[in-house]
């Protein structure tokens, strides 16, 4: 599917259908975003290019999949060239410190935010890996298609990823 | 945390709202730099295309350009080639006939009748 957006058999959108598009799918670019580059502000920016360059393009999809898989596709490249062009400790700044954390009344949301805090210290690959298989859901195949790897190569990066997390979470929990 | 502890996090992380303002900002940025292409935008450029493409249709048809002054070329009159005259082949001449010279002939017959003896010239 994702393949078939790509190689432009897709037909042409028009520009209502790109409104459309927008309202269906910024939330998953947003949030996408946000997971992989760890603060809003980035998320956004990616966000806005994202669709700006599906209007320029006006890449039109047969489909929600289509939409969907060219979507994270091009969040996730922007996504990894923007971590690549920042310093890794700019990543860590801006997850909320445990004193922020334990300040909140829900446990649950406390330790979401130590996930969080510890995905933001992976490689922006594995990241981005762990955010389309473990919170976007989707399958190891639309993981590979997104990235632009192969399915052995995501299952290598989400189980090193979340050996990471752990051996992370535990440092932090001593 | 186990790793099961995390994939849990991680799925319901997956249904958490994305914050209002984040989409609003995002939608008045596109809203800014990705125009809406509205269709009388295409009019005047639809006017402009159909202007040009009368003139080029209904223009008056330029003067006739002289063409080629065409010189009539004609072939020259075919060379007369005078026959091959083939000289009448010489007829050779035939042998003259011998003249006929008398023969004499001599008979002589042996003892055997059987056998005769002919002395000719």
């Amino acid at each position: 599917m994702l393949e078939a957006a790509l190689m432009g058999e897709i037909p042409r959108e028009t520009a209502g259908s790109f409104d459309q598009v927008v309202r269906q799918r910024e939330a998953q670019v947003l949030r996408t975003a946000f997971r992989i580059l760890g603060n809003w502000a980035d998320a956004e920016d990616v966000a806005q290019e994202v669709f700006l360059r599906l209007h320029r393009h006006g890449i039109g999809f047969a489909n929600n999949g289509a939409a969907g898989a060219w979507l994270y596709r091009v969040t996730v490249n922007l996504c990894v060239d923007r971590a690549r062009a920042k310093r890794p400790s700019q990543e860590i700044l801006e997850v909320p410190s445990r004193e922020r954390s334990a300040e909140a009344s829900v446990l649950l949301e406390e330790k979401k935010r130590l996930l969080m805090a510890a995905l933001a210290m992976l490689p922006v690959k594995e990241r981005a890996a762990v955010v389309l298989r473990e919170i976007e859901g989707l399958s190891t195949a639309e993981v590979a298609e997104a990235l632009g790897s192969s399915e052995v190569t995501v299952r290598s990066q989400i189980s090193k990823a979340l050996v990471r997390l752990r051996g992370i979470l535990n440092r932090e929990e001593v | 945390m186990t790793e099961q502890e995390m994939r849990d996090l991680f799925r319901e992380m997956r249904d958490e709202p994305v914050p209002a303002d984040s989409l609003a900002r995002v939608r008045a940025r596109l809203a800014n730099r990705a125009p809406r292409r509205h269709w009388w935008i295409l009019v005047p450029a639809a006017a402009v295309a159909l202007s040009i493409v009368s003139v080029v249709m209904f223009r008056p048809a330029p003067p006739p350009i002289p063409g080629p002054v065409i010189v009539a070329k004609t072939a020259p009159p075919p060379v007369k080639i005078a026959p091959v005259q083939i000289p009448p082949r010489p007829k050779r001449a035939r042998p003259k006939p011998v003249a006929a010279v008398p023969v004499s002939m001599i008979r002589i017959e042996t003892p055997d009748p059987e056998v005769v003896i002919l002395l000719v010239n």
